[in-house]
């Protein structure tokens, strides 16, 4: 039973469509991961799943309860979330008040709030900031702080709203050592924003992608990353080969695809004259210095174009009658060698090629 | 805990401010006070004692012979007397109000109309004296012993020909001060609105009678004022008196008791008393020699007697007559 | 311009001898003024809250009539008011005039746009994240206006400390309604306006000295509360 679910849901304001028909559930205890460039439309949806703002549409179930039908049962649910933003806002008092702010307003008793409060400091490494001013503290701190107050009354469902954008690395991974710990233990259900596409990977039961306002695609990180429903989301997760065209031929699973410059072939649910998009992501490419004769099928030979080398891998751009783009380790660029103009061979599997339908 | 205590002490504390600014009140009202109505009972006006207010004008309070009078009523009637000034015309538009229990006033034609009106009854007069002209030492304009409408007229001539030297305060403000000063000019042969635009020389400076003789002061103007006032700032003054005689100067202060027929809430007992008593001997004598110790000479005459052999003195019956 | 210098010690030697007559009106000009300012806010903060969370058609422009009210003359509040507490006037039953009441109603009055409209400015000063954080913590609507007054808090006594002052250092009002009564509705303002009156410009300046001080003192108390929390 999914303990979120929303149904068509949208939003609009100053006549601007900002959400547009939104469906998704996210189960008990799931990590759902909500992806997309800067204003998508995730803080906005964000908001209303926190039950901020109410949709111009559509309807949100929270526990199979209908979140419109009163204020007194929104704020019931919204004590059963917790929510942490982007810009952590903490009050202007103690650390401690901050923390205790949840439990304050639920009207726990002095003892009780004091024993939670220091489980919160222990579980986000802050202790010992009890008194200190919240506003005086490092973004990183102040995240925690926002993180611990979000989670003090253990709430069923955390959204969280890029948590940790704009932190350091240490900070980051403090905060996702958090997450990781509550998810497991409580089987808290979590719906996080981010623009960290590997933090998406790493974290995430399942990811939606967010774009002007629809929801795109839905599916596991493997579904996304691999196989993105349309170039839109392509483009965005990071998927550089795209080349446009159509199904020749079929035999079983196996396609053959005409696109400008070459053919290629792919295992696909395409039949013969479906106009398709190919999809490669660059790291299933492999380049040699002589023609490849494994199983690979599809081996193209090409001029190098570009070599850019980023953090720790090098990428290769290749003009073999159409644009490859791969990524090699630095070491294995060394290795081979690779100048521009160099021509050498690219190969990738017939697998390795995702077709969706052409979305002109 | 803490946190309790401090609301509580600052909610106590709080109340004490309230109940010191608005007073207590631990017993009932005083019974018998005939057509009383209102009176001390309201919210939040409750004080230990009665309050019995009047208006009077600030010639007389600028003289400071209610900061005398005042106790010596309050004692007597165990009463607190507030005392409220301001000009004439206000004095008696708080009384058409009802917002005061009897005025103390000097002009004759207001007070009528203030009685015919049905505002005021029981008026008896308890003290006279005379206007002046004051002017600078120098008298630019030359009035010095003419007859006030004369001086007038010559003011009115020498200002207008030149006006930095020859200047002229008025009260401008419907106080009975300036109400006279009206009539002299009219007796004079001028029309009131043709002084008012008249020129610089006459300026109408809207305020009470001491800062009105202050200015003329600084200015070395000059200024018609009542001479208990006019002996009381003295010390303060470079000004002479220069017209002191004439029958126009007679000045006489009336209290006149605010009806209850036309204001429910008027304290018609208290008023009689306040008259009577201002007309009583005792207080006449007091009247009649006040000033004298600071400055050499009584402020006011007391009508007790018939010292005022004027025309225009008010009769025997009105200013001693006792009122119920 | 002796007469600085003479005020001055002549304050400091009324205050020092302890002047019956001068602590007498000092402190009612303090009670009074305090009293209006805390009754005041006790209308005004809520409504300031109010107009501030939610929105409605004529907000802007009621918020604009608001601030122009900051500039209202005093006497015309002072005359507006008697109107209505004068004996011929609606609220005369009650028999407020010329009472320290109807003084304390009048720089209620009076300093009202000014705490409500400051009231506005210190909530809108507070980070919209904040409303966001406490409603997302599980508050309801009124735990949740309460925390954001809290944390505006330093401007919201800032608006009270120019309240007080204003209502402290007035005179057409108190004048108007009080009367200037000599030992009953007296404060430093209508005395100061008396000395003034009668020539006495130095003791007059002294009053004003008192009163400053008064002030000050009222503003260090005040500010050292609210450090505390």
């Amino acid at each position: 039973m999914p303990i979120l679910r929303t149904i068509q849901l949208g939003y609009s304001c100053d006549s601007k469509i900002l959400l547009r028909n939104v469906t998704l559930d996210v189960e008990k205890g799931e990590v759902f991961a909500l992806i997309g460039p800067t204003g998508a439309g995730k803080t906005t949806l964000l908001r209303l799943l926190n039950l901020l703002d109410m949709p111009t549409s559509g309807r949100i179930y929270f526990d199979e309860q209908d979140a419109a039908k009163s204020t007194r049962l929104r704020l019931e649910m919204r004590r059963r979330m917790g929510m942490v933003f982007q810009k952590p806002a903490v009050f202007n008092s103690r650390v401690y008040e901050n923390i205790a702010y949840p439990l304050k307003v639920r009207s726990c008793s002095r003892k009780e709030i004091q024993t939670r409060v220091e489980e919160m400091l222990e579980i986000t490494d802050l202790k010992g900031y009890e008194k200190r001013k919240a506003q005086t503290l490092s973004g990183g701190e102040a995240q925690r702080v926002a993180l611990a107050r979000a989670i003090i009354a253990q709430p069923e469902l955390v959204l969280l709203d890029e948590p940790t954008a704009n932190l350091d690395p240490v900070s980051v991974s403090k905060i996702e050592e958090v997450l990781t710990r509550i998810i497991h233990e409580q089987k808290t259900t979590v719906i996080m924003a981010t623009h960290d596409m590997s933090q998406g990977q790493r974290m995430a039961d399942r990811i939606g992608v967010l774009m002007n306002g629809e929801l795109l695609q839905i599916g596991s990180p493997n579904d996304i990353f691999c196989a993105p429903r349309n170039r839109e989301v392509a483009e965005f997760v990071g998927v550089e080969n795209i080349l446009s065209g159509t199904v020749v031929d079929k035999e079983a699973a196996l396609a053959t695809i005409n696109i400008e410059g070459g053919v290629i072939e792919a295992i696909s649910e395409f039949t013969v004259g479906d106009e398709i998009y190919a999809i490669i992501r660059p790291e299933d490419i492999t380049f040699r210095l002589t023609k490849d004769t494994s199983s690979a099928r599809n081996v193209f030979e090409g001029k190098i174009t570009r070599i850019t080398t980023v953090g720790p891998l090098v990428r290769i751009e290749l003009d073999c009658g159409f644009s490859l783009l791969g990524v090699v380790t630095r070491k294995s660029a060394d290795e081979l060698n690779l100048s521009l103009g160099q021509r050498i061979y690219a190969s990738f599997k017939a697998t390795a090629v995702h077709t969706v339908k052409s979305w002109s | 805990m803490k946190k309790i205590i401090h609301c509580l002490s600052f909610v106590i504390a709080l109340l004490i401010l309230v109940m010191g600014v608005v007073g207590c009140r631990p017993q009932a009202e005083t019974p018998g006070l005939g057509k009383d109505i209102a009176g001390t009972t309201a919210f939040p006006v409750v004080t230990a004692k009665e309050r019995f207010k009047i208006a009077t004008t600030t010639s007389l309070y600028d003289t400071g012979l209610w900061y005398y009078l005042e106790p010596m009523f309050e004692k007597k009637y165990n009463v607190e007397m507030d005392i409220v000034y301001a000009g004439t015309g206000i004095a008696l538009e708080y009384g058409r109000r009802g917002d005061v229990h009897a005025v103390v006033v000097h002009d004759r034609a207001a007070e009528d109309k203030f009685i015919a009106d049905g505002y005021g009854i029981n008026r008896r007069y308890f003290a006279y004296n005379f206007f002046i002209i004051a002017g600078p030492l120098s008298d630019p304009a030359g009035i010095k012993d003419m007859p006030p409408e004369d001086a007038f007229k010559r003011l009115a001539e020498k200002g207008n020909k030149n006006p930095e030297k020859v200047k002229f305060i008025s009260r401008g403000d419907n106080s009975g001060t300036h109400t006279k000063e009206k009539l002299i000019w009219s007796k004079a042969g001028f029309k009131y609105e043709d002084i008012q635009k008249a020129g610089p020389w006459y300026v109408e400076a809207g305020k009470g009678m001491g800062p009105c003789l202050l200015m003329a002061n600084e200015q070395g103007a000059y200024v018609l004022a009542d001479i208990s006032t006019f002996l009381a700032y003295k010390g303060k003054l470079n000004l002479v008196p220069l017209v002191e005689k004439g029958e126009i100067f007679l000045n006489v202060y009336a209290a006149i008791a605010i009806n209850p027929d036309k204001i429910p809430t008027a304290k018609l007992q208290m008023a009689n008393n306040f008259i009577n008593w201002l007309i009583s001997d005792e207080i006449q004598k007091v009247i009649g020699t006040y000033g004298v110790a600071e400055y050499g000479r009584s402020l006011f005459y007391p009508t007790a007697g018939g010292g005022c052999n004027l025309p225009n003195c008010p009769t025997v019956d009105e200013y001693s007559k006792p009122v119920q | 311009m002796t007469e600085l210098w003479d005020a001055f010690l002549q304050a400091i030697q009324l205050i020092v001898s302890l002047d019956k007559e001068v602590v007498e009106i000092a402190l009612r000009s303090l009670a009074i003024s305090t009293t209006a300012v805390i009754l005041a806010s006790l209308v005004c903060i809520p409504i300031g809250g109010l107009i501030h969370f939610r929105n409605f058609r004529g907000k802007r422009p009621l918020i604009n009539i608001i601030q122009t009210f900051y500039s209202v003359p005093t006497v015309c509040v002072g005359l507006f008011v008697f109107l209505f507490i004068s004996r011929a006037g609606p609220l005369g039953g009650l028999g407020l005039l010329f009472t320290p009441a109807a003084v304390v109603m009048g720089q209620m009055v009076l300093i009202t746009p000014v705490l409500m409209g400051l009231t506005i400015s210190a909530l809108s000063g507070v980070d919209k994240a904040i409303k966001d954080s406490a409603l997302s913590s599980g508050a309801t609507e009124f735990q949740a206006i309460s925390t954001i007054i809290k944390e505006a808090r330093f401007a919201v006594v800032a608006a009270f400390i120019m309240g007080f002052g204003r209502a402290i250092s007035e005179v057409g009002a108190a004048m108007m309604l009080g009367g200037n009564i000599r030992g009953y509705t007296r404060v430093l303002t209508t005395a100061i306006s008396l000395e003034t009156q009668k020539g006495e410009l130095v003791l007059a300046l002294a009053l004003g000295i008192i009163l400053i001080a008064l002030a000050l003192i009222v503003n260090i108390i005040v500010n050292l509360a609210l450090q505390r929390y």
